[in-house]
């Protein structure tokens, strides 16, 4: 399934682009601005995961307004041109990749944060606004932006496309949660308003819900209204090892138990600690305590309105996981000890691909992230790692152990070519796909659908429901345009 | 060995620090006080010579009541034991006076403990001032002798053999004991607190040292702070507009040349 679009345009029905449409582009949007043949950066042709496939786009243009967006969108719809909107290209499904080629309607250019409202705690942002800077912005004005994935470069209009969850979702929720209003244009090129800052609605079908997560298939987000929330006064940060994956897994649910709700509670395994702290060269997860080794840890945050509030939770937090079977109690107390205790955490992906091969420019790495019941982690992750010896591949994971969300990667050696790795990748995807579906879970808790895991979705949801998803997404878009084979529409 | 390191709270230096326009000076109230990160780094060196050599590991500050929170901190890292030197009249006190009062409160710590220091360290300055000059004098105070920049020490025949970072390398000194010793970032970050620790530190009992027979004169500040402002704001460049490349670049280089940056 990996690779079968990458270099085909065929028989998908669309119109190619010509001077002439590239020349009314340019008459909509400023001729510097829109970009053709040898002048548009491949990075545009890929995402993240380049295993699903590169494909370089006819043109690419980066707008700087609603305006803008909605008259290429309406050159693109009257020419029955393929259109693909992108954020920064972190995504890891390929959802921003132009696998039919066309147009790439490049968002990071629409990048300004235009303003707060703080009677109703909302922030005004253009959809090309990085996560990182609206998040230090939120510190400057004493608020906090909950949602906080793991990829700080992304965008945010990336980020709501794809109902980006992240550390904090376990206490907060997900991006879902803190999107109020967006403006979006249509694939027809027609501009509308969805949602409003109000916090409650039963008014109809929410048509804002339908965009988020619908990963630039419905529409192009041109403006966002984002919730905020007054910013915590103190965090802390615990390191806890246990002996094994099991203890450390069995421990989250008693937290909510005793009416402890952390901030972030991640699980990782040994050697994921260890490849990530090798990466960035500091050690702060210790391996062996008291001549006991460490074979997983958890990472939690509190956070509270003053020390004190949070000296207590942290002993009651220290109680309950001793219990447990913690073999020690890390304690990240001051704003540096906080960030080197993440800053591994925070580097996972970037050490797995700091360890991956590449072969014919793509890097053998894919990766799922599956979201399961709690009391499954731990079963499920053995499972895993089982299917991945019987096949003969490195695997690790890691995870959001508050809410079940696995990320679980799949790394080729040197020894192995593209065909092998996607082969044995594919297998080995068939096989822990429908053990998550088994046990209740879904395809994606976080990083989407996208064109690499569309496949698994129809396996996990049946043919009724993509359907329906089908017939939503040509309400909206009758030529079907908009990023199509993505998500649910493959052609 | 008997080993004693020096701390100092200092706001985070982790945190932006402002300055107050009608001042000068920098606003710091808002500001977390934290243990130095240079007395961290003494402290984590001190606690593994300690753990690979044997001794015992005593802290002690200049400071009124809420720098108990700073040295109850590093009885949870590694500290023994913790001393507060403490008098209202210190609150002026700047490096030369702190260097004085330290000479003659270590003693008294000396005496408490009923052993003699056999090293002193001291972070190589303090993130708030960095003027690190409060270890070498008070070495001078003590007769004692310095080695300052150290980022590894361990035991030898007749004393310590001491690495030492250079602008151009390292020096590796031999040094007889006692002797003061400023620390800088080794190649190792400091350990975390566990509640474990945490615990057993809370329990620990923060010694006061009061009442010490100073020369008045020698606690008075040796210097005044005159003026407190914000360096100023860069100016912006120059921007060099043009069509042909190369004559712009000549200009610029031109221009740098002029100006005595090339």
């Amino acid at each position: 399934m990996f690779n079968k679009n990458r270099r085909t345009n065929d028989m998908s029905g669309y119109n190619t682009i010509t001077p002439e449409i590239i020349d009314q582009i340019k008459g909509v949007v400023a001729p510097n601005r829109v970009y053709t043949g040898e002048d548009i950066n491949e990075d545009f042709s890929h995402d993240e995961m380049s295993i699903y496939g590169k494909r370089m786009p006819d043109a690419v243009v980066s707008p700087i307004s609603t305006e803008e967006v909605a008259a290429v969108m309406k050159i693109a719809y009257d020419n029955n041109i393929v259109v693909t909107p992108r954020g920064a290209g972190t995504g890891l499904v390929g959802a921003c990749v132009p696998i039919y080629g066309g147009i790439v309607m490049d968002m990071t250019k629409m990048n300004k944060i235009e303003g707060y409202d703080l009677d109703n705690f909302v922030v005004q942002v253009q959809p090309g606004v990085l996560l990182n800077d609206l998040a230090e912005d939120c510190v400057k004005q004493g608020l906090m932006y909950p949602p906080d994935p793991g990829e700080k470069f992304a965008t945010l209009g990336g980020n709501v496309s794809t109902n980006a969850g992240g550390m904090r979702a376990v206490k907060y929720g997900a991006t879902r949660d803190y999107v109020r209003a967006m403006t979006v244009v249509l694939p027809t090129g027609e501009v509308v308003k969805f949602g409003s800052t109000v916090s409650k609605t039963s008014s109809g079908y929410s048509l804002l819900n339908l965009m988020i997560g619908a990963e630039g298939t419905l529409g192009i987000i041109t403006d966002l209204t984002l919730k905020v929330i007054p910013a915590p006064k103190e965090v802390i940060s615990l390191v806890i090892p246990f002996e094994t994956l099991d203890d450390c897994i069995a421990t989250v649910p008693k937290f909510k138990f005793n009416h402890l709700d952390p901030q972030a509670l991640e699980f990782m395994e040994k050697a994921i600690v260890q490849a990530s702290e090798r990466y960035i060269g500091r050690s702060v997860y210790p391996q062996v305590i008291d001549g006991v080794e460490a074979g997983a840890y958890l990472l939690v945050t509190f956070d509270g309105n003053s020390k004190e509030e949070l000296d207590d939770v942290i002993e009651q937090a220290s109680d309950i996981v001793f219990d447990n079977g913690a073999i020690d109690v890390l304690v990240a107390d001051t704003p540096t000890k906080i960030k080197d205790a993440w800053a591994a955490r925070s580097s996972f992906l970037e050490a797995i691909k700091a360890e991956t091969n590449w072969k014919d420019g793509l890097e053998l790495l894919d990766e799922c992230d599956v979201v399961v019941p709690l009391n499954q982690i731990a079963p499920y992750v053995k499972y895993v790692y089982e299917v991945g010896e019987e096949l003969g591949l490195r695997i690790e994971s890691f995870g959001h152990a508050g809410d079940g969300n696995l990320h679980i990667y799949t790394i080729g050696d040197d020894k192995i070519s593209v065909e092998e790795f996607e082969k044995k990748a594919d297998e080995f995807f068939s096989k822990i796909y429908p053990k998550a579906t088994e046990v209740g879970g879904l395809v994606s808790g976080e990083h989407a659908i996208g064109a690499g895991k569309l496949k698994y979705l129809a396996e996990s949801v049946g043919q009724k429901q993509m359907d329906l998803m089908v017939g939503i997404k040509r309400v909206f878009d009758p030529k079907m345009i908009l990023n199509p084979g993505k998500v649910c529409y493959k052609l | 060995m008997e080993i004693l390191v020096l701390i100092k709270q200092v706001p985070d230096d982790s945190v932006e620090v402002t300055v107050n326009p009608s001042t000068g000076a920098p606003d710091l109230a808002e500001i977390t006080p934290v243990v130095n990160a240079f007395d961290t780094y003494a402290l984590e060196m001190a606690a593994r010579f300690k753990e690979a050599n044997g001794g015992t590991v005593t802290v002690a500050s200049i400071g009124g009541d809420e720098v108990d929170t700073g040295l109850r901190n590093c009885l949870s890292v590694g500290a023994d034991k913790a001393y507060l030197i403490k008098d209202d009249s210190f609150k002026d006190a700047d490096s030369t006076a702190k260097a004085y009062i330290l000479s003659q409160a270590i003693p008294k710590i000396e005496e408490a403990n009923g052993a003699k220091f056999d090293m002193i360290f001291t972070g190589l300055e303090a993130t708030d001032y960095a003027g690190g000059l409060t270890g070498p004098q008070m070495a001078e105070d003590l007769g004692l002798g310095c080695v300052t920049s150290v980022i590894a020490v361990d035991p030898a025949d007749n004393g310590v053999t001491i690495k030492q970072e250079t602008e151009s390398g390292y020096n590796v000194v031999e040094a007889a004991t006692p002797v003061v010793l400023t620390v800088t970032k080794p190649d190792y970050d400091p350990r975390y607190p566990t509640m474990k620790t945490k615990r057993a530190a809370r329990k620990m009992t923060i010694a006061r040292v009061e009442g010490l027979d100073l020369d008045a004169a020698k606690t008075a500040p040796a210097t005044k702070v005159v003026k407190q402002y914000a360096p100023p704001k860069r100016q912006a460049g120059v921007k060099l507009t043009g069509d042909d490349i190369n004559e712009i670049t000549m200009k610029a280089i031109g221009m740098m040349a002029d100006a005595k940056a090339i």
